[in-house]
């Protein structure tokens, strides 16, 4: 059942990520006519962030300790000390960053370059902090799995 | 005509993601450097992260809505694209703290 929660917040991540993207190309080409999906696809990354940190957070606070003795004892300490100790700190950001993107994507787009531009940096950065988030959370993974494999032999 | 006014809760609240992500690095090198401010936190909720998660969600919304009624209700007088490089870097900087700090610290 553990593994099934963590499955859902990277799911939620990747859809984050994927919504964001999608939101990058919108905002590029934004017209009345696509200012309300523009919307709507701001609410969207938000909600697909939100549900990734929140299942994310309840996993951290109530299993990760058991992995973190494991990645500690085995040939990657790495996989926590660095990536898991910066992962869990920058998500925060990330969460700020999505919390605030549909405050952003409210004002006519179409019209506004300036807001338009704020946006898009909006995205980039989020599309970017994600995928180095989901890079971090494969290498805690991976931390866990050599550990495992070293304490075999 | 392009317009470039926008919303006073985007600059209020864009001027607050760029604080809160500074200060949420800060607190990452405060907690790390004194067992006392873990201590504290970690009384507060019963876990520390999810404390330090608590302080920046409430700082966030705190700051966006003091921001946002400076200039008699108005919210800051700001041009857009300066909002954006102050928000960018706002995240850069909180960014490098805290991967700077762990680097160094591993």
């Amino acid at each position: 059942m553990n593994e099934i929660i963590l499955m859902f917040h990277v799911l939620f991540g990747v859809g984050c990520i994927v919504t964001t993207v999608w939101l990058f190309v919108d905002v590029l080409h934004a017209s009345e006519a696509n200012l309300n999906r523009i919307r709507w696809l701001s609410r969207a990354a938000a909600a697909f962030m939100w549900l990734a940190f929140l299942i994310g957070g309840y996993w951290y606070v109530i299993f990760y300790a058991a992995d973190k003795a494991i990645i500690l004892k085995g040939p990657w300490p790495f996989a926590h000390r660095f990536f898991m100790e910066t992962k869990e700190h920058l998500v925060i950001m990330l969460l700020l960053l999505v919390t605030y993107l549909p405050i952003a994507a409210s004002n006519n787009l179409a019209a506004n370059q300036e807001a338009r531009r704020l946006v898009l940096w909006l995205t980039a950065v989020i599309a970017l902090l994600g995928l180095m988030i989901e890079g971090h959370g494969a290498i805690i993974a991976m931390g866990v799995k050599v550990a495992l494999l070293a304490g075999q032999h | 005509m392009e317009h470039t006014a926008v919303s006073k809760y985007t600059i209020s609240f864009g001027l607050s993601l760029a604080l809160s992500s500074v200060l949420n690095a800060l607190l990452v090198v405060a907690k790390e450097k004194s067992q006392v401010v873990t201590a504290g936190m970690q009384k507060i909720t019963g876990h520390q992260w999810v404390t330090h998660v608590a302080i920046i969600l409430i700082l966030f919304v705190l700051l966006g809505w003091l921001f946002a009624r400076a200039n008699h209700g108005q919210g800051p007088k700001l041009a857009v694209n300066r909002l954006t490089g102050i928000v960018v870097a706002g995240i850069v900087a909180g960014g490098l703290i805290i991967t700077g700090f762990y680097w160094v610290a591993d």
